[in-house]
């Protein structure tokens, strides 16, 4: 073929355009036109004439355009990757010292780090983006968008560690590279990237406080906290471990990975009394002088034909950071698998959020499945996250189709930060407080990695009376959403409180395993208005203490000089009782707490570890874990070893795996951290 | 009368602005598919060069040139898209795009085969090329979406035209 017939090129006809993408990008268009219409109310930016540039600029940037300039230009480019391998030796020789920052709070500084992230290549996209978006007051928080907003200020170097390795750099090298500063602080980026050992940041951020203490019962004899059935912890965990690192120490909230487990305590015989709870004493597998005091509780399981009516709402973040396998998809087949679950008279809506929030689907029965199926099939990433604005559309949608003796409940889907609109942790926490009080709850269901605002996402499911779910996995999304529908669902109980008193005649010291987040004060248990956890159908909740028994050789505080005849009012000095536990709830629709007690006594204590019920062993060994990945110091010389000895003595029945998957944690977080495997 | 809406949706008229989108989709998505060679990649571009539309179209001048720029602002697209496809590098998926174009044109009289080879030339060489063949322009005006001199886009063509032989004698052999 040597005659080229490029007139060919003109007889192809491109197919019809898809008319459901035409009307995407149709209602796309339209949507940032109206954006684009809010901004340029707000006069963005520079109003007089000509480009905002400085005097140097000015002078320098004709003579930059001249050719014989083409040296400099030159050695510019070569001071960029002697500035790039500089900073690296400076970084590695430990001259510069490299900040990690964890912080909850982003600040300025933080910003820039990110902002050399590879994250920057999206973020170049996202600026042709930035004509939309808000590029004002939020713009330092908004971090990988703003950095690469081209308003940017010439010299976002400034404050970086590189600026000081080129003003280390020999005068005469320097001249070149400080001529065009905008130039050299974007081809500095690339090697920055390069050379640049640190880990790469993450953006999430947990909400998680230092281990509880030990307390003495001589001063502090009574411990109070709230229920917490949240799993998030746990599948963060796995996450990290099986991607090969182990997790950050403040990821890890001890008694959400005990919780994730099914265990089988001995549930209530009637939703009268909504939980029963079953205490074990036994000998501290990590420590000889200390015991263990175990309470599980499990919540009245509701029958499939008792469920109330359900009227979900499904908060889905449809944002550019969703655009990932693990984040939408996987976030759609898990709401199909939670449609396949409801009941035909269920109702159902689909709210997004990405810039503007929009209502995909009116409340619909779950009769129309199909309906609401291809609804969700619909949803594409794209847009920046305006997480409260979203939710206040949610909100609007359960309250339209709310149901008066059934569940209204919104379910949030997201990946992470709400960086669009009035999203202060307080702001959204007060919406959703109101809308609890009007009996619409909310639940969370977080996705992905990078990106994961663990806080926002427990301060959100703890005020809104919901979980909070970390999905990483389909199989987590069955078993989330499918297995433990009924749990997450329908609330048997809200503000459900446990409250134990010690006897200081029998029990030195305690310590509250896990549930750092949840502690609450010792008035709080009797104060009806102070919000806790909720406890659905069929959840079960075990929260351990590790308690030194009197005399042992292991109390850590001395006895009290002058605090002899202070215990006078303790009456249960010879019942053999160890301590008390009061457990408070209200009825999911009711205002008044109601009150039950129990008297944990020597008849509740096992001589050894083994004498205990697998489900026992298996929590604590999952507790055992929970605080070695803490770093909790009485674990340190504890073994992953004996940890995975003891969680595989106690697998017992494990119909969906999740034991054998906990000991395939326990192997990788021991090969991980470089301590000998059993 | 298309000048008219161009000149009403950049003062921030939203019908304009509606209707103006509304009667260009198909130009775009065309434009788009002819660049990209793919259903879902020209999907893709066309929202994107929609979503573009919406906040460059504010304060635009110079509303004779409507489709001269709206070429330039789809091509742009296009390449971004092309090069983010690239970036991807699922040469699998995109081995097996290939070959269902292929199939989907099997009758085609060996116009797929110059599409793969014009796609793989140089950008310039092809945006020259599928300007001028692909959509019909003339050279002045294709000189005009490029922004470049008239004679350049006829070297551009030349070049391409070389290189094409020497592609598809590569591809027959």
């Amino acid at each position: 073929m040597t005659d080229l017939d490029l007139d060919k090129l003109s007889r192809r006809q491109p197919p019809s355009a898809d008319a459901s993408a035409r009307a995407a990008a149709l209602a796309a268009a339209m949507q940032a036109f109206d954006e684009a219409e809010k901004n340029t109310q707000a006069a963005q930016g520079f109003t007089g004439g000509g480009r905002p540039s400085s005097i140097f600029n000015r002078i320098w940037s004709p003579i930059m355009n001249r050719r014989f300039l083409a040296g400099s230009a030159l050695a510019t480019l070569l001071v960029v990757p002697v500035a790039g391998l500089f900073t690296y030796e400076l970084v590695r020789n430990g001259t510069v010292p490299l900040k990690s920052e964890t912080g909850i709070a982003a600040g300025p500084a933080d910003a820039d780090q990110r902002a050399r992230k590879p994250v920057a290549e999206k973020a170049k996209a996202e600026a042709q983006l930035a004509a939309k978006t808000d590029a004002s007051a939020k713009a330092a928080a908004d971090t990988a968008e703003s950095a690469g907003t081209p308003a940017a200020e010439p010299a976002p170097l400034a404050e970086s560690q590189d600026e000081e390795a080129i003003a280390a750099m020999p005068q005469s090298l320097a001249v070149g590279g400080a001529a065009n500063g905008q130039a050299l602080s974007r081809m500095a980026v690339p090697p920055s990237v390069i050379a640049m050992p640190a880990p790469v940041e993450d953006r999430e951020r947990f909400a998680s406080a230092d281990p509880n203490p030990v307390k003495s019962v001589a001063s502090d004899p009574v411990s109070t906290f709230s229920a917490d059935v949240d799993t998030a912890s746990y599948s963060y965990v796995r996450r990290s471990l099986l991607g090969g690192s182990l997790p950050d120490p403040e990821a890890v909230r001890v008694e959400e990975m005990v919780n994730y487990f099914p265990y089988d305590w001995k549930g209530p015989e009637t939703a009268e009394k909504p939980f029963n709870a079953t205490v074990t004493v036994m000998p501290t597998p990590w420590n000889k002088g200390t015991e263990l005091l175990h309470i599980g509780i499990k919540g009245f399981d509701t029958a499939p034909a008792e469920q109330p009516s359900a009227n979900l709402v499904f908060l889905i973040d449809v944002s550019g950071s969703m655009d990932e396998p693990d984040k939408l998809p996987l976030l759609k087949s898990a709401f199909r698998l939670l449609v396949g679950k409801l009941k035909d008279t269920d109702t159902v809506s689909v709210v997004t959020y990405a810039g503007d929030a929009g209502v995909v689907l009116e409340p619909t029965a779950v009769k129309e499945r199909q309906t609401i199926l291809d609804a969700i099939d619909t949803l594409r990433p794209g847009g920046s996250t305006a997480g409260a604005e979203g939710i206040e559309t949610a909100y609007r949608l359960a309250e339209k189709a709310f149901r008066k003796d059934g569940v209204n409940r919104v379910m949030l889907a997201t990946d992470g930060d709400f960086n669009v609109g009035p999203a202060s942790d307080e702001d959204l926490k007060r919406i959703i407080e109101a809308h609890r009080r009007s009996g619409i709850f909310l639940s969370v269901l977080g996705f992905g990695r990078g990106n994961y605002n663990d806080g926002m996402m427990q301060t959100l499911a703890q005020n809104g009376n919901g979980t909070a779910a970390y999905i990483d996995t389909l199989a987590e999304a069955q078993k989330a959403l499918v297995e433990e529908a009924g749990s997450s669902l329908f609330p048997i109980a809200k503000d459900v409180k446990f409250q134990i008193e010690f006897n200081p005649a029998r029990i030195a010291e305690y310590r509250l395993i896990g549930y750092e987040t949840r502690v609450l004060n010792r008035e709080d248990f009797n104060n009806d208005k102070v919000d806790a956890g909720d406890i659905g159908s069929g959840h079960r909740v075990t929260a351990i203490y590790e308690v030194t028994p009197k005399g042992s050789p292991a109390v850590l505080n001395d006895p009290l000089r002058y605090g002899k005849g202070e215990s006078a009012a303790t009456p249960a000095t010879d019942g053999g009782e160890l301590a008390f536990l009061k457990m408070r709830w209200k009825k999911p629709d009711g205002d008044t707490s109601e009150l039950a007690t129990m008297p944990v006594t020597d008849a509740d204590a096992v001589a050894d570890v083994d004498a205990a019920s697998a489900d026992v062993r298996f929590s604590v060994a999952v507790a055992a874990f929970g605080q070695k990945l803490k770093g909790v110091t009485a674990l340190q010389d504890y073994a992953y070893g004996s940890i995975l000895g003891l969680a595989e003595a106690a697998r017992g029945n494990d119909p969906f795996g999740y034991r054998a998957e906990f000991l395939k944690l326990v192997r990788l977080a021991s090969g991980l951290s470089g301590e000998k495997a059993q | 009368m298309e000048t008219e809406l161009v000149e009403k949706a950049a003062l921030g008229d939203r019908q304009a602005f509606a209707a103006l989108i509304e009667g260009r989709y198909d130009f775009i998505h065309a434009v788009a598919w002819r660049w990209c060679g793919d259903r879902q990649d020209a999907e893709d571009v066309a929202q994107e060069v929609c979503i573009r539309l919406a906040s460059a179209i504010r304060g635009f001048k110079g509303a004779s040139r409507f489709g001269t720029w709206l070429y330039a602002v789809t091509l742009n697209a296009a390449r971004d898209q092309m090069r983010k496809r690239r970036r991807a590098e699922w040469r699998d998926a995109a081995y097996l795009r290939e070959k269902a174009v292929l199939e989907d044109h099997s009758a085609d009289d060996g116009g797929e085969e110059l599409w793969q080879a014009v796609r793989r030339l140089p950008d310039k060489q092809r945006d020259a090329v599928l300007l001028i063949y692909g959509e019909g322009l003339t050279h002045a005006a294709a000189a005009d979406v490029l922004g470049c001199a008239e004679t350049t886009i006829s070297w551009h063509v030349h070049e391409a035209r070389k290189r094409l032989k020497v592609l598809l004698r590569d591809a027959a052999a």
